[in-house]
This record gives C-alpha cells, structure tokens and sequence, in this order.
C-alpha cells in the first residue's frame, strides 16, 4: 500500500506564483500586487473608529480626540460599523435566500425550474402550516415560497424557522430582545439605528448586531438553503475532484463563479445537452467542462459533483491558465478585477445579476423566466468562444484532489444509520455521533468556514487548522471557501483519515466517511445551525454545553461577521483568526469576546496565530467535555 | 461516571502488574536465560512477537519486553492511547500466560485448552475465506445460567462461527455437557481473562501466516485485523476494569465488543455495544461486525452449521453406521435431462431408519440427479465430492470418505430427534441447488437402504466412476486449453494468485481444475477466473506470458513471473492454508514434505510451522512452496527441478496416503518401482546425515541428480 502524497500549501503556492507571474508579464495586476499596494491599512479603518455617518466627518477617535463632532465616543462609532458590516452581511444572504424564494415560486412543472425534493417541500411547508394533503407539489411549492417571501417583510410576529432552535435558545433571545423579526426589518431598523443621531450605547448596537445576524442564519440563510434542496435537490455524497489541475486542456472550460445556485445549475445541465457537446467537438474540443469557483461551486460540486478550480482568492487564477472560455458569475465575491484581466485573454467574462454589475463584463440577465435561454446563450458563448484559445499559451498546473462533497444533514444522519446496531438503537438519529463524543472516542467537532484573506497566508490557516483537528479527534464540518481549501488539500477525499487521530480515523473507517465533512455553501451554514441544534436536542443538553466550536481563520467578508454573530447567538464559541474591526472601542471588544460569554453562552476568541487559535479550540473543547464530565 | 480512556487506563494497570508478578514467581524458579515457549507455533509469542517483532525466547527477553508494553500504556485523553493501552493489556496477559507455560508445556488441563498451534491456525484459512466460518466470538465471562451458556455457544453454533470462552463459561459450559475442542469450534482458552491474550493469538498470526504483515508492523497488523478479521466479543456482567481494557485492545483490532454491563459503560457505535438483552446478544455481535452469514434453511429435526463438521461420534453414541469399507454404499451425482427430473423429489426405496437396531449397520446410497442449462458431466465430480462436508454439517452426523468407500454414523441423540433417510436429501438438495444455484435448475434425490438395490446400484455407479477416472487421467496440462486463476484466497492473502491446472490442484487442497472450473462458470466474475494459455515462455518450467499477466494483474502488481513446475524460480506464491508444504533438504538435493497435520521435527531442523512461516502471504519464497495433498502424485511436481524423485522425506502418514498414486507416476516416469519405499519419514529418522545414509541404502535416484541450488 502506497501512502497518499496530499498536495501541499507550497505545491499551491508554487502554481500560483507561476500563474501570478504570467499576470505580471502581461504587466495586469492581481490581488498579490493590489495587497501590495495598500499595505498599511488604514489604523481607524482597522480600529473601526472612523465615523463616516454623516458630512460633518469623518470623524476619527485618536486619545486627543476622543469623540466625534456629534459627541459619539469610540464605543458608539465602533459599535455602528459593527453593526452595518453586520448587516451588510445579512443583506447579502437573506437576498441569496430571497432570489431562490422567487424561483421557487416561479416553478412549474413544465418551467425551467422543478421540484426535485418533494418530501422536502412537504416537511418545510407543513412547518409553515400549508395544507399539503392531496394538493399538487407545485401548488404547495407556491404556497411555500409565498410563506417563505413573506418572511421577509411581515408587520408582526418573528421568523418561524426560530421555532426551529432549542427552546433554551428561543427563551434566551426573548429575554435579551434579539429574537429576529421580519428579515428586512432587521436589516432596515439596524440601519436606521447606526443613523447620524440614533443609537450610541455599544450594548444596544451589539445586541442588534446579534439579532440582525440570527435574521440571516434562521431566516435568509435557512431559507436558501431549504428551498434551493426542495429545488435542486438535498444533496448526498458524491465525489468530485479540487484545485486548478480541474481545468481542462482540451475542453471548452466554462467557470461558474458567485453563490446563487439558480443561475449554475442551469448552466450546468445545458453544457450537458448534446447540440452543445457535438459542436464543441466540430470545434476542435473533447467536450465542455463546468467547473466552480466560490459558493457557486460548492452547490453545483455537492449536486451534480461539478469539480472545484478554487476559491475566493484563486478566481483570477482560473483566467490567468489562459484555458477559461467564459467564466460566468452571479453575485457576490466577485472580483471587479476579473474585468480587465479577462481582456488579457480570450476569456469572456459574464454577469448576470443586476446586483452586481461590473465593468469590462457582458451581462446577460439571469431571470427565472429567461433562465433557459440565458443559460444557452452563455454555453454557446463559451464553445464558440473555444476557438479562440491560445494554446501555445496555456498554464494549467497539475495539482488537484479528489474530495467527497455533499454531507447535508439529511446525508449525515443516513451515513449514521450505517453504523447503528437495529438490536438496540433506532435510525434517523445523531446518535451515533453523539456516543462517540460522549465517549471521547471523538473530541467533538469544528464548524471551519469563511473566505480566505491576503491579510495571512491564504488557505494556510484554514488547512493547518483543520489538520490540528483531524489529528486531535476533532471531526470537522466546513462550507465556503474554506471546504475548497480543504478539498485543495485532499482533506476531504477519504484517504484523509490517515491524518487523522486513532479515534476520528476510526469513525471515518466505519461510517465510510471523510474527515472532513463538506457541508454546503455560506449559506449552508443554516445546515450546521441544524445540526448543532439537533444534536443538543438528542443528546438533552443546550448548546452551549456542546463540545462543539466554530472557526473562521481567514474571514474578510460581511457576510462572514453576520454568520460569526447567529453562531455565538446559538450558543457556539467562536474563533476567528482575523480581527474584527472593533478594537478600537474596548467595550465592544468586549461585548463580543466576554461579555458575550455571560450573556449568550458563546463568544469570539481572537487569535491571529493559527497555531496558537488551533490550540485554543482544542482547549475550548476538552473545557466543554470537562464541565459534562464526559 | 468514570470516564471510559480512565476505565481502560486503569485496567490496563491491572494487567500489567499481574504480568509483572507473574514474572516475578518464575523468577523464583527459573533464571533470565529459561527459554520461552507456546507449543507448536513458529511465531513465539504471538501477540507480543506479531505487534514487536521480538521473538521473546527467554524469561529475560521476556522481562525486556515489559518496557516496551509500559511504553504503551500513554495516558493522553485520545482513542489513541486507550488503543495502545488496550494492546498492552493483551500483551501483558500473553506474559502471564507465557510464565504458565516456562517449564511446563501443558499448564491447562481439561476443559482448558490455552494456546492455539500454528496447524489448527492454518486449518481455519480455508472456512474463512469461502465464509464457511463467518467469524470469531469471544465469550468472557459467565451466562446468567448454565443453559443461557448452552444457547449462545449452540446458537453461535449453528451459524457457523468459531467459539472462544474465557472466564466462567467455561465451567458453565462443562457443566451443561457442551461438547467442545477445536473440531467443533467451541475452544474453551482458560478460567482466567488473560487467556483471552490466545485469542489475539490466533487473529495476529492470521495477519503473519495469510497477509504475510511482517511481525513488528503494528498497524499493519492492526490494518489486517480490522479489514480481514471478523469477530467479536461478548462480555458479561459485571465488567471489570481489565475486561474493559482487554475490551479497548479488541476495539483496536477492529472487533466489537457487547456487554450487558451499563454500570460506567460508554457506548460507541459499531464498536462497543450496550445490549442489556443477553438473548440477543449472538444477533448484536454478528451485526456488529458485519458478519456474512451462509443461510441455508433445511428442513431437517437438527441443527445444520459448519460448527459440526469436526464433530466425531463414538461407536458407543451411534445410533447406525453405514460403512462402505464392509457392505455396500454409494454417493453419486448424475446430469439428466430436464423432462427425468421433478424439482425437489426425495425418494426412499427401503426401509428407514427406525427399522433398523439401535447400533446396526445399513446400507446406503445417495443419488442425486440434476440437471440445469449450464450443467456438464464434469460438474459431476465436484457436485459429488462436496456431499462430504455437507452431510458432516448436520448435527449428530459424521461422514467420511467418498464414492462408494464412505462411512456414515448417525448419532443416538440426531436419530431420537426425528432425523431419517430423507433428511439426507433434504440436505443434499438445499445445498446442491444453493452452493450451485446458477448451474442447477432442478435436482432430485434417491436415497436406497434396500441392500440389493444398493448392491447393483453401486456395480453401475463404479462404471460411472472409472469413466471419469479415464476422463481425468486424459485432463492433462498439455491437453486442456486454458487453466483457472483461483483468488478465494485473497480475502486474507491479498496478494495470492493460485493457478489450478489439471495436474496441479490449488495449494489449499480445495479446489482442483474442475472445482475451478465450476465456480468459473457459476460466476466468471467470482474468485476463479479463466486464464488463457499463451505464448509460451518455458514450456518444462511451466511459464507463459498470458500466466504472468494474469498473475501480475491480479496479484497488484506485486508478482511479474510464476514458474508452475519450479520451486527455485518464480514459485507459485502461498496464501498460508496451503495442505503441505515442501523445502530444500541442502544435504541429499532433494525436499522434504510436510502436511500440516505433522507437529514433530523434520530433517530440515525446522516444524511445519516454521517451514510454513519461511512462506505464505502471497510471497514467492524460491525453496519452499505450499501445495495440495494431491500434486505430490502428478509428474508436474517439481517438474522443472527434477520432479518427484526430489522427494526424500515425508511423514508416514503423509506417505501411506499418497503412496499408492506417488509410486504409478514413478512407475510410470522412471519405471521405479515401489519409489514411496525409497522415502524417508518420521519412522526412519529426522536427522538429515541419517537420511542420507538411508537414501543411500535404498539408491535413492535423487543422489543422481544435480545440485538443486
């Protein structure tokens, strides 16, 4: 038996230099030299003490001028931003959700959008109370979505999914005033509160903050990520393979790039058609091959095993192989960058969302109504865009890992089953899971999510993390750009287990599992949400009780501070490897570190040392499984 | 509650200062140069050799060791350090059981039977990769009751898998009159936990005899276990600390352990099971660990399970004896056409059982006619010689030989118990229309007791058996057009290739050219795959290209070159359940050949266990080779290398049962005659210069030879 040779972060490192000095050949800039050139952040910016709220400013807190023009001190400026990056945040996923609510509504049995989870949409609108009983699926998909866009603005009341959430967590946030209303509303009234002259108390900022972001974790999020399952289907495993060496040299290479899986998963299946395989192939290549980048690519991966080129920090990348015939992009992460560097090549680049309209692109708008059509436009772009490569000047590295993708819940709990004894237990539980913590056999286990960040060594501190965990019993769920960090490095291919502890390899050897588990895209999140919640449930005991952490080592996003504040408001510790733009402001620091920790159970613990945050995680656990006594 | 890593930390402690007194005492008596031993095993110490690759012979290599198993027992908060420390309980129970056996090679009397030999390991090879034995269950402790003890062996029993006890079942089992010993798959280790450490013994051997793990190659070892092994542990109230500890070394190995015991117990999946129903503890184990039950439902008054196959039944205990040696009998399958055959038909012609004296001898004959699309004459053989061990399965009923020259006893207890003629058929159509489902679409059985009929019966089935004597004596290497790879093996020796020619049955005895053949054509997917005969490399020596593909491809690429008619270039490998096993005898050029069942010394200085431990795990090992009973006979033997007149030493009993087809190919080769006479074997001597002396005498044609090296 040959041991596996995992590809390492210098093997990766090595491509991208190479790649990155093509770009600089071309005398184009990438994200390397563009983090060059602004080095030195800005100090206020960083410190989240510069108030830019009103034209009296900015404003900027320096210990010779400790408040702004309107008398906000450090805590009110501080705490303001925190609170519209959060919110910016929740915007931006609860419009995810919000957009797949639309297509959801808009299938049809005969549309360009169906129902492939039936027994789905049945469960999520019998939570909605919607009749189900001998109704046609579509009507109840529309009544579903119906409910579901309502949630967004409803006058009264709080979101249903709360309902969802253990009932020590549902008491808490009605105690402390953050149980999420309507999804816009959270976001409206947070806006309004960070206006010039409204909220300056840190504790009030912070608690919306909180609040805005559980709008975004038990709303938007929950929402896209249930409705895109009843859509596309809930994923199961499949294998699929990750990094640059995906691309293809001889196919026409199409990269869907962003989040939402309405436009990607109709870019997929028409790639597929055969009017467009068989004039790729008069053209001169193999076939077409679909590739991701970015959230996009985890839906397509965990759905139809679409291979994965990369994540956030490799999108230009992906263009600078030369190989890429159009690479197609609907919201969010989306580099403006991609404009002038698509021009150096052949490459076409595509939007296709109004929100997110960029430069030096073609837009085609991507609507449920003219899904179709777009979606061929794009593909027939792409094959005939084939013979303009030039393929004396290609740069495909090699390296890439095969990963299995697609451990929804549902998914967990069936790999489950296959360990359960029907001697003495039931199925369709986390119990197993929960025995081998229990039993120390694992340690517990490390939600890794976010983006990567130039600010540290791109990819490194996700995958050292990750490592550490592996090897210390510490089963590890991901999404994001941090499962394709994972994949890149073959964590999530089986063979993984041999970097694993005695007691992690051995679950992975009997449930047939990889170490790490890819849960979905950013706003998959909601899934380990469910997760977390259901094992607290089975197991009798709150959350924040659990042995279970959350981790975003290279975090840059808004979104990625709203997902931080729905995780600590659920009761998980949460450790993240980039400081948060507060420090300016003591009191919020520490309203969101321990003040944090008395109020809601869970907090942030901040460390910009991956070792050293690794080891606080582990310390975090073995503190958890102390006070169990397990 | 106590934490789970603390119980097995704790129990591991325990152990390991039993060990250390156990040493202490024989150091008493014996000093650090006393040798170490278990009887008959080439692999020493077999846990402690197999997860060191010490050797251990000595009280003071053996007192060594402790450092290494204090090394293990770590004490971090990971499965880790539970699992080595769980292996280092298994380790110090060996010591304990080690010191038993310093000066004194039978410490346990009945019904205690300790360690396990390399021989009785090698004879489980065959049953556990055809899945005739599903696995192993450790028993530890006691049954609520002497008759709960009697259910779950019984109950284990009847499908098949092998019984370890240890601890108060033991007695339980006594008591209750189970019979056991290794034949019957009941193997009662000891009255104490740490001779749970033989147990591992034969698992971990298993790993070094079939998977050729090199000894020392922890998680290797480990690996093999925890793939290739399937067993299990049952632990009974109360569980103490040791057992707990005991219980972490088996989980590491890959076996599940079901306790009954909730006090302080931790429940992990597939691995450490809480069942508080000890009645359903036999379902739980074999769950646990997946293990692949053959099911065949006979309608027959006892119980039918490979767990019988060893049984013996005393004259004392028979309730009738058909014995083909003194009146007549007969077994015979017979190809028919479709339309002479009604499914499932079970005809008596004579009397039954009951007509017969409590003692008495009968007459009989089984006929079994089949027919099926695919169904050849040749199957016909194969069909018939599988009667044997399935008529053996059925408990209370022993059977032996073949063709006309069986013996068959029936119990008192299986005859009280309902069983009659029929029943016979009911097992013979079950499992001729199971095991060969794919060939056979209707069969229907004949059992006759009427001594005339049987006697005519048996003047046309001798016609039938000396025409397929002609037809095998026509199967030659050189006539048949294409050989069979036979893989069954690799379940436990993955990198073993047999090629099964006419000439040259498999290593382990089983499966001849057409048994290959036949399992060909039931699956030609399953573990015997056609091999096509081509480009001929070495005709004398027996290579072909299209050979060494087959065996490169499926060998994983471990093996380029086999030599079927060598033994010193490119052997055919050995998966480790081989029948015999030949080596160089440097002083006369010639080999000597062992069967397993041969314990004593050989002229070579070494056992069969230890000639065996040279080879096996699919490694060509030039020199040595195992093989069949029945290749000694064939002119293919050794061909390469000067063929059977090689053959300078066997044991007796090995040499009286091939004699008479060993000295026909000599006759026939050489025109020697009596050729077996020329032989040595334990009788004559074990001492090489002897050997030569006697070879000598007779003018041994070896002598004539040239060197083999």
């Amino acid at each position: 038996m040959t041991e596996k040779k995992f590809t390492t972060m210098e093997q990766m490192e090595s491509d991208s230099k190479i790649l990155f000095d093509r770009a600089c050949d071309m005398c184009i800039d990438t994200w390397q030299t563009r983090a060059q050139d602004q080095k030195n952040h800005c100090k206020f910016g960083e410190d989240g003490v510069c108030c830019r709220i009103c034209s009296m400013g900015p404003c900027r807190i320096t210990p010779k001028a400790p408040k702004g023009i309107c008398g906000a001190d450090a805590h009110a400026i501080a705490g303001r931003n925190y609170l519209r990056t959060v919110v910016g945040g929740a915007a931006a996923h609860s419009d995810h959700g919000r957009e797949i609510a639309h297509v959801l509504y808009e299938a049809a049995r005969n549309g360009s959008y169906q129902i492939k989870d039936e027994e789905k949409c049945i469960k999520v609108a019998k939570e909605f109370g919607i009749e189900t009983e001998g109704r046609d699926i579509y009507d109840i998909a529309h009544d579903l979505a119906y409910a579901g866009l309502n949630e967004y603005g409803k006058p009264f009341g709080t979101l249903k999914f709360v309902e969802r959430a253990t009932e020590e967590r549902q008491q808490l946030w009605k105690k402390l005033g953050i149980t999420p209303r309507a999804v816009d509303r959270e976001c409206t009234e947070a806006m309004h509160m960070t206006h010039m002259g409204n909220t300056a108390d840190a504790t009030t900022l912070v608690r919306a903050a909180n609040r805005a972001g559980l709008s975004d974790g038990w709303g938007g999020s929950m929402m896209g990520t249930e409705f895109s399952d009843i859509l596309f289907g809930t994923p199961h495993p499949m294998e699929t393979e990750a990094n640059l060496g995906v691309l293809s040299k001889d196919m026409v290479n199409i990269v869907v790039h962003g989040h939402d899986p309405a436009m990607s998963e109709m870019v997929v299946i028409t790639a597929e058609m055969p009017e467009f395989v068989n004039r790729a192939r008069e053209l001169g290549a193999k076939g077409i091959n679909v590739v991701g980048i970015c959230c996009t690519a985890n839906e397509v991966a965990m759905r139809h095993g679409i291979p994965m080129v990369g994540n956030f920090l490799q999108q230009e990348n992906a263009v600078l192989t030369g190989a890429v015939e159009v690479i197609v992009a609907d919201v969010q992460c989306i580099f403006p960058a991609l404009g002038p560097l698509s021009k150096c090549f052949h490459t076409k680049f595509i939007t296709t969302s109004p929100k997110a309209r960029i430069p030096d692109s073609d837009f085609i708008e991507f609507t449920a109504s003219s899904a179709e059509e777009s979606a061929r436009n794009i593909v027939s772009i792409a094959v005939e865009n084939y013979v303009n490569r030039k393929k004396d000047n290609l740069f495909i590295p090699e390296h890439k890992e095969t990963a299995v993708v697609g451990y929804s819940c549902e998914a967990i709990i069936k790999e489950l089953d296959g360990v359960t004894n029907t001697q003495v237990d039931l199925t369709g539980t986390y119990k197993p899971l929960i025995e081998c913590i229990k039993s120390g056999v694992l340690r517990g286990a490390v939600g890794v999510v976010g983006c990567n960040n130039p600010r540290v060594r791109p990819d490194y501190s996700h995958i050292e993390i990750m490592k550490k965990m592996l090897k210390n019993d510490i089963i590890v769920v991901v999404t994001g750009c941090s499962a394709q960090a994972a994949a890149k490095a073959g964590l999530m291919s089986k063979e993984a287990k041999e970097l694993c502890g005695d007691g992690l390899k051995r679950v992975c050897d009997l449930v047939g599992i990889p170490p790490v588990l890819h849960m979905g895209s950013c706003v998959d999140i909601s899934r380990i949400l469910m997760l977390i919640t259901d094992v607290a449930k089975q197991w009798g005991i709150n959350t924040t009780e659990l042995p279970i952490v959350g981790c975003a080592p290279e975090w840059m996003s808004e979104k990625a501070v709203s997902i931080a504040n729905y995780v600590i408001s659920t009761g998980i510790d949460t450790y993240l490897g980039i400081e948060p733009q507060v420090k300016g402001s003591t009191e919020i620091m520490d309203l969101i570190t321990e003040r944090s920790r008395q109020d809601l159970g869970a907090g942030y613990i901040i460390e910009m040392d991956p070792e050293k945050l690794g080891d606080a995680m582990i310390a975090g656990i073995e503190a958890k499984r102390d006070a169990l006594n397990i | 509650m106590v934490k789970l890593f603390d119980r097995v930390f704790k129990g591991s402690d325990e152990m390991y200062a039993l060990a250390e007194k156990a040493l202490a005492e024989v150091s008493e008596r014996f000093d650090d140069s006393q040798a170490v031993a278990y009887p008959s095993t080439a692999y020493f110490l077999g846990v402690l050799y197999a997860m060191t690759g010490r050797k251990n012979a000595t009280l003071g290599e053996l007192k060594e060791s402790m450092t290494w198993i204090k090394s293990q027992m770590t004490r971090n908060k990971r499965l880790h350090d539970a699992f080595t420390s769980g292996v280092a309980t298994a380790c110090s129970a060996e010591v304990i059981e080690a010191c038993k056996y310093i000066g004194n090679t039978a410490p346990y009397e009945a019904p205690y039977l300790g360690h396990v030999s390399d021989a009785e390991v090698r004879e489980l090879g065959v049953p556990l990769v055809t899945g005739d034995i599903p696995g192993f269950v450790v028993i530890i402790g006691a049954a609520p009751s002497d008759e709960k003890a009697v259910e779950i062996i019984k109950s284990y029993q009847t499908k098949s898998v092998f019984v370890f006890l240890v601890g108060d079942i033991c007695k339980q089992a006594e008591r209750a009159g189970v019979k056991m010993g290794f034949p019957v798959r009941v193997y009662p280790c000891g009255d104490k936990l740490p001779s749970v450490c033989h147990v591992v013994s034969v698992a971990v051997r298993s790993a070094m005899i079939f998977g050729n793990i090199q000894a020392g190659d922890y998680d290797g070892i480990r690996d093999y276990t925890f793939k290739r092994i399937n067993a299990a542990v049952n632990a009974y109230e109360p569980v103490d600390d040791m057992t707990v500890a005991c219980g972490a070394g088996a989980i590491s190995y890959g076996w599940p352990v079901v306790t009954n015991d909730d006090n302080d117990m931790w429940r992990v999946p597939k691995s450490l099971i809480v069942q508080p129903d000890t009645d359903k503890f036999v379902e739980t184990a074999i769950e646990a660990r997946g293990m692949k039950l053959k099911i065949t439902n006979i309608d027959i008054p006892v119980a039918f399970s490979s767990a019988f196959e060893g049984e013996v039944i005393r004259k004392a205990d028979m309730q009738l004896e058909a014995n083909g040696a003194r009146i007549d009998c007969f077994e015979l399958v017979r190809a028919k056409e479709a339309s002479e055959i009604e499914d499932h038909k079970i005809e008596l012609i004579g009397k039954d059982f009951d007509a017969f004296e409590t003692g008495g001898a009968i007459n009989i004959a089984m006929i079994a006619d089949v027919t099926g699309k695919r169904m050849q004459s040749d199957f016909e053989p194969v069909f018939e010689r599988k009667f044997h061990a399935w008529l053996n399965c059925i408990e209370g009923v022993m059977h032996t030989g073949q063709r006309d020259m069986i013996r068959i006893r029936i119990n008192k207890e299986t005859y009280e118990n309902g069983f009659r003629a029929k029943h016979f058929g009911e097992v013979l159509y079950a499992k001729l229309k199971s095991e060969f489902e794919s060939v056979v679409d209707k069969c229907q059985i004949t059992i006759i007791t009427d001594p005339e009929l049987v006697k005519q019966g048996r003047l046309e089935a001798n016609k039938i058996y000396e025409k397929r004597d002609a037809r095998l004596k026509s199967l030659t290497d050189e006539t048949a057009k294409e050989f069979y790879s036979c893989l069954m093996c690799q379940s436990f020796s993955p990198t073993h290739v047999c090629i099964v020619t006419p000439e040259r049955l498999g290593l382990c005895g089983a499966v001849s050219w057409l048994d290959a053949k036949a399992t060909y054509e039931l699956d030609p997917n399953g573990p015997c795959r056609l091999v096509e005969k081509n480009d001929v490399i070495d005709e004398d020596k027996g290579i072909w290209q299209s050979i060494n593909e087959v065996v490169h491809r499926d060998s994983q690429g471990t093996l380029d070159r086999v030599s079927l008619y060598s033994i010193m270039e490119d052997p055919m490998t050995s998966c480790g359940c081989f029948e015999c096993i030949c080596g160089i005898e440097p002083y006369s050029n010639g080999v000597v050949i062992v069967n397993r069942e041969h314990i004593p010394m050989t002229p070579l200085g070494m056992t069969f266990s230890e000639m065996a431990s040279m080879t096996g795990g699919g490694v060509q090992t030039p020199g040595f080779m195992g093989h069949g009973k029945h290749f000694i006979a064939s002119k293919k033997f050794m061909r390469a290398d000067g063929g059977i007149k090689r053959i300078v030493w066997m044991p007796k009993a090995l040499k009286d049962q091939v004699a008479e087809k060993l000295n026909a190919t000599a006759k026939e080769l050489y025109d020697i005659d009596n050729f077996t006479d020329m032989i040595g074997d334990d009788t004559i001597t074990e001492s090489p210069d002897e050997l030569l002396t006697y070879l000598t005498e007779k003018n041994h044609p070896v002598l004539e030879l040239e060197p083999l090296i």
